[in-house]
């Protein structure tokens, strides 16, 4: 599915990623966990395509294509889907109209018909109420006046929508009430289907207990230092990020 | 004296028509008249090099006048290609109440009306209005009766081609409580030079919806101006839409003669390559109770350049006028220039009075949010940028225009790809 290998990159000359591997098969749940600073959410944006971000060593294979050569909406059509920590407001763009063209641009790639008005409300109805917002969501302005919480359902409406083939949860835990995490867990848990992958970054164990990963990562100072299952992230929740040493820890705080 | 002015007041001279005595002055400003640098604040940011150096070629063959029907506007329509009358006015069959005759072939009683609305209404300080005055020797008088509605829009559409140059007039009365559509629209491409100015006076109680489309581009020069004058409880709807050659330029003027009138005024403008676009509109409550709203909203690309320049004059007697002026400018590129000021002169101190510019960048963030669930980022940019434009289209009364005019608007603006 994705085969990321000794993977550098810098944004604004600084330097983040420094030899990353990552190999993720169809179905697998990988938790990447790390100290603040370690680079989890620059893998993120660099494996969704945000500009800014200079690769200057290594590879991205996703599903058998070199994941950087991709345009942007490219390798969201090609099933990557990031959920972000923090989503944009977009006012002015309704949730509903954002949605539609968003999901149609993917039937369009699979070569589906475009869903009719009706038709895409339906199912739109459908997702809203499994991530537990009120309907009048959909026609708001794209997380416009959406709390924390509110905002990380509405991304996880999209992944439900948009049935990609790899997630990625960026920090979707952090900053929600237990019920939320719920919300999300259930949401993230009911797609799995052993095809879809997951990546799962979080600096806490807590969503863990939700979702249970196939594969844990520790990522510091810009590669992963420690892989193991699920057991490492009981670990680190036990132990903190001290077992990376003071270099370690130091540089992937600054 | 410019050497360009100079050949018009040649040209002028030269002319002998029923207009005659009425050109005399304009002849007499010109002479007076400096031609302006970019000193002079009306343009100071146009450029009128592109003018100076404008060769034309003597090719005097006509290119198609076909010009596209608009679907459901059923309008009736009057076709100049380079200031010459084209359509057959004796052979429409007019609604009752509209009367339409060329500037050429006016009979006694349209001259008369012609007479009083040419250059009565547009003001003195338009420089190109006077070249206008001094050379427009075909256009179309419009005369509607009292109390008279017109159903069918009356569409004015002057095609400029290759190499030539023209200048005609449209003069239009609505008669008391009358009402009425006019569209004008303006097209060309090629290097070629036209002037069109428009002269509203709208009787009491009396609507006018009114469009003007200047629809020039590349090398097509267009310098031209509507005027309205309102009198009581008048309503005027207008909307202008620029697209920007190397040089276009329109001058509005709503003038308030009469108390109670409704002015609402709506500009939009999409600009890329080297386009440039100028408009500066004056609004001029003379009298007490006018109201007036204006919006005017523009894209600019790449390299372009647009203008805009908004004066709200209130007149000392002009006591509890509501007037309101807002334009708002999305810039898509580094390179491109906009030059807006809404201008407020106020002399009457209980009135409503508000005014707002404003210019916006591209969000990158938002772009990248939406190009990440697989909008590409054509389509980003209209779900982002274009719902703006797309207020005023949709404020537009009539719907076949809007339709017609939406989707050109849209694919416009998706080859203002960003740079």
């Amino acid at each position: 599915m994705l085969k990321i290998q000794n993977l550098h990159a810098s944004v604004e000359q600084k330097h983040i990623l420094k030899g990353l591997n990552l190999d993720i098969k169809p179905g697998e749940v990988h938790a990447i966990m790390g100290p603040n600073g370690a680079g989890k959410s620059t893998l993120g944006y660099i494996l969704s395509g945000r500009e800014g971000y200079e690769v200057s060593e290594g590879s991205v294979d996703f599903q058998g294509e070199d994941l950087l050569e991709m345009e942007i909406e490219d390798r969201a059509r090609k099933g990557l889907f990031l959920a972000f920590q923090y989503p944009v407001e977009i006012p002015g763009v309704s949730n509903m109209e954002f949605m539609k063209e968003s999901v149609n641009a993917m039937r369009e790639q699979r070569g589906e018909e475009p869903l009719s008005a009706a038709e895409f409300l339906k199912k739109a109805k459908e997702a809203c109420k499994q991530v537990q917002l009120p309907l009048d969501f959909l026609k708001r302005g794209v997380n416009e006046g959406f709390s924390g919480g509110e905002k990380k359902r509405n991304e996880l409406m999209q992944m439900i929508l948009l049935e990609p083939t790899l997630c990625i949860l960026d920090e979707s835990d952090s900053g929600l009430d237990i019920d939320a995490l719920q919300v999300v867990a259930n949401g993230v848990n009911s797609q799995r289907d052993g095809k879809r992958s997951f990546i799962v970054i979080t600096h806490y164990q807590r969503l863990l207990d939700y979702i249970e990963p196939d594969h844990v990562h520790i990522l510091a100072n810009g590669k992963v230092v420690k892989s193991g299952d699920a057991s490492l992230a009981k670990e680190v929740e036990k132990e903190g990020y001290a077992f990376l040493g003071q270099d370690n820890a130091e540089e992937a705080g600054a | 004296m410019s050497q360009w002015l100079q050949q018009v007041i040649d040209r002028g001279q030269a002319i002998d028509d029923w207009l005659s005595p009425v050109r005399e002055q304009a002849l007499e400003s010109l002479r007076q008249t400096n031609w302006p640098n970019r000193r002079v604040e009306a343009w100071k940011y146009t450029s009128l090099v592109p003018l100076e150096q404008l060769t034309l070629s003597s090719d005097s063959t006509k290119t198609s006048t076909d010009i596209a029907d608009i679907e459901g506007l059923n309008s009736l329509d009057l076709i100049f290609v380079d200031g010459e009358l084209q359509s057959d006015i004796t052979a429409m069959t007019l609604p009752e109440g509209l009367h339409i005759s060329s500037l050429r072939d006016a009979a006694d009683e349209q001259k008369t009306t012609a007479k009083a609305l040419f250059s009565q209404i547009k003001p003195q300080r338009h420089l190109f209005g006077l070249v206008n005055d001094v050379l427009a020797e075909d256009g179309v008088i419009i005369d509607i009766d009292a109390d008279s509605h017109i159903e069918r829009p009356v569409r004015i559409t002057n095609l400029s081609t290759q190499g030539q140059e023209s200048h005609h007039r449209v003069l239009v009365r609505l008669g008391n409580r009358s009402s009425v559509t006019v569209i004008e629209q303006g097209q060309g491409e090629q290097a070629s030079l036209s002037t069109g100015f428009a002269e509203y006076d709208i009787g009491e109680h009396a609507q006018l919806e009114h469009y003007r489309m200047a629809m020039h581009t590349h090398k097509a020069i267009h310098i031209g101006g509507c005027h309205f004058s309102l009198q009581e409880q008048a309503r005027l709807n207008s909307t202008l839409v620029g697209y920007g050659s190397q040089l276009s330029r329109v001058d509005v003027d709503i003038i308030h003669n009469g108390e109670h009138a409704k002015a609402k005024f709506n500009a939009i403008y999409l600009l890329g390559e080297s386009e440039h676009f100028d408009l500066h509109s004056t609004i001029e409550h003379a009298v007490p109770n006018g109201t007036t709203e204006e919006n005017a909203r523009g894209i600019v690309g790449d390299k372009a350049k647009a203008v805009f320049n908004g004066r709200i004059h209130i007149h000392r007697d002009a006591q509890k006028t509501l007037a309101e002026l807002n334009n708002r400018n999305l810039l898509l590129s580094r390179r491109g220039q906009i030059n807006t000021k809404p201008e407020l002169e106020i002399y009457a101190d209980d009135v409503q009075c508000a005014h707002g510019a404003t210019v916006a960048e591209i969000e990158e963030e938002a772009l990248y949010y939406l190009r990440s669930r697989g909008i590409s980022r054509s389509q980003a940019l209209v779900m982002l940028n274009f719902g703006f434009i797309q207020e005023l289209v949709n404020q537009m009364p009539n719907q076949a225009l809007a339709h017609w005019l939406q989707p050109k608007l849209q694919a416009r603006f998706a080859e203002m790809e960003v740079k």
